[in-house]
């Protein structure tokens, strides 16, 4: 886990305590930052998504539990419209996109600038060096000059852990660093919320952990994430909140203690047990 | 077969070369809009673009070079074998390498396109900076091979006389009644030509590899 101690540098705060952590943030009228309405989405005559409600608070921590096919990364996917839902509202900040009504590119951007998201299978640029993975998008997006984003990216690859991997391409990093640099990337673009789907699912245990301290570091900074995970370590100790999806619907929503040691619902039981007796 | 005969064929072969060469970068180029067309949303331009191709792959290469030269070129406007040539090639060519960066293009995994709009990354950006740096290394054998090819190809120019090496073989074979060895020297030649391009082609594809790979 070269580097990936660092960032306990600062001490971590609890997860109740977590407070803004001096980002800032551009909120909603009533404290939120993400505030999806009736959110929904169908392929053919399957609903994936079936008009979701959801509030995100600035600093939250929320981790989305469930079985596969829940539609737990389809929710993640549209929220920066990576899918497009079929009807609902997204609220990120102060823009608001009717997901029923024809989206303009220019409120596409507002949106995605405000949400970083990490993948599964990393998706960095095999054909750039890791430094101009975490570059580029500031120069092409932000308008940051060359060695704008070049500091802010070292400064981003040292906070991951891997500013000596700068010069290098990314196939030369294990996984676990590849999606620290992901991380990193995302982080680039000045997220005020970050999106993980699954992003320790592609790893060996081992490489997780060092993905998992670095996210671990993010919440205590207050960065406000959503992370769609099978990692119950993570959901029970780091996040503020767990959300329980199954068929396309919230099952189950509340503190992290509550719903990983007493949840009340009889489907998130199952899917706990489930996962426990592995 | 003296040295001079040697000349005589030697001389076609700038022809082969320009006509290799101009055809591969005409084709090179055009086949990018071409592509863009036969990939639009926009329905009408794609089933254009699809149309085209396919009858510029459809029609022999030396059925092209008879519709341009004998057809346009003596009924409507005065052209030159070589230019009608370098058109007929670079068309066909044109419609080839569409056809090999549109595979190539789909050898991308579709999580680059999707980390690149997250990053919000515009379409433009997105294709010059991510998708066409990969998608050129991927087409890059295949294009080599085209290229190669193409330089084949470029013997149906004789028939209607540009000089190039088959053109001055033919020719010289009839004044000198060697056609063996005269076309063993022309086959030769093409096969020397052939080398640096595979040679090229393997040493650039090992050096991109060895950048982006493990």
């Amino acid at each position: 886990m070269d580097g990936a101690v660092l960032y306990l540098a600062d001490p971590p705060q609890s997860s109740q305590d977590r407070s803004n952590g001096g980002i800032m943030m551009e909120q909603g009228s009533n404290g939120t930052v993400i505030r999806l309405r009736a959110l929904s989405k169908h392929f053919g005559a399957h609903t994936v998504l079936d008009a979701i409600d959801l509030d995100v608070r600035p600093g939250e921590v929320l981790a989305i539990i469930g079985p596969s096919g829940s539609g737990k990364s389809t929710l993640l996917r549209c929220i920066n419209y990576l899918e497009r839902p079929d009807g609902g509202t997204i609220t990120i900040g102060p823009t608001t996109i009717d997901a029923s009504m024809p989206v303009e590119r220019a409120e596409l951007s507002k949106l995605r600038r405000r949400v970083g998201m990490v993948f599964q299978s990393f998706n960095l640029f095999p054909h750039m060096t890791v430094l101009r993975n975490v570059s580029i998008a500031q120069e092409r997006v932000l308008g940051r000059s060359r060695a704008e984003a070049e500091e802010r990216a070292m400064q981003l690859l040292s906070r991951v852990g891997l500013a000596d991997k700068a010069g290098q391409h990314p196939g030369r990093c294990s996984g676990g660093q590849q999606q620290r640099i992901a991380i990193a990337r995302a982080l680039a673009l000045d997220p005020e919320v970050m999106l993980f789907d699954e992003p320790t699912s592609a790893l060996d245990p081992e490489l997780g952990l060092e993905v998992l301290a670095v996210m671990r570091e993010l919440a205590d900074s207050g960065m406000t994430m959503i992370v769609v995970t099978h990692e119950m370590g993570f959901a029970e100790n780091v996040s503020d909140t767990v959300m329980m999806m199954a068929d396309g619907d919230i099952v189950e929503k509340g503190s992290s203690n509550q719903v990983m040691r007493q949840p009340q619902q009889e489907r998130t039981k199952r899917f706990l047990r489930a996962v426990h007796d592995r | 077969m003296s040295q001079a005969d040697i000349f005589v064929i030697l001389r076609g072969l700038p022809w082969t070369v320009a006509l290799t060469l101009g055809a591969f970068l005409i084709g090179s180029i055009v086949a990018v809009p071409l592509l863009a067309a036969r990939e639009s949303q926009f329905l009408p331009l794609r089933l254009f673009a699809m149309s085209l191709i396919q009858v510029v792959r459809g029609i022999p290469p030396l059925l092209w070079l008879f519709i341009i030269f004998f057809g346009l070129g003596m009924s409507y406007f005065p052209i030159s074998p070589f230019v009608a040539a370098l058109t007929g090639l670079g068309l066909i060519a044109a419609a080839n390498m569409a056809e090999i960066y549109r595979g190539a293009l789909k050898s991308i995994h579709h999580g680059q396109w999707e980390a690149a709009n997250a990053l919000d990354l515009g379409r433009l950006s997105t294709v010059a900076f991510i998708i066409a740096p990969q998608a050129l290394r991927v087409a890059l054998p295949s294009a080599a091979s085209y290229l190669i090819g193409l330089m084949k190809e470029t013997a149906v120019a004789s028939t209607i006389g540009v000089a190039e090496l088959a053109f001055q073989g033919n020719r010289l074979s009839q004044l000198t009644f060697q056609g063996l060895e005269v076309f063993a020297v022309v086959g030769l030649l093409y096969v020397v030509l052939s080398l640096p391009v595979a040679w090229l082609s393997r040493s650039a594809d090992a050096y991109l590899r060895s950048k982006v790979a493990a």
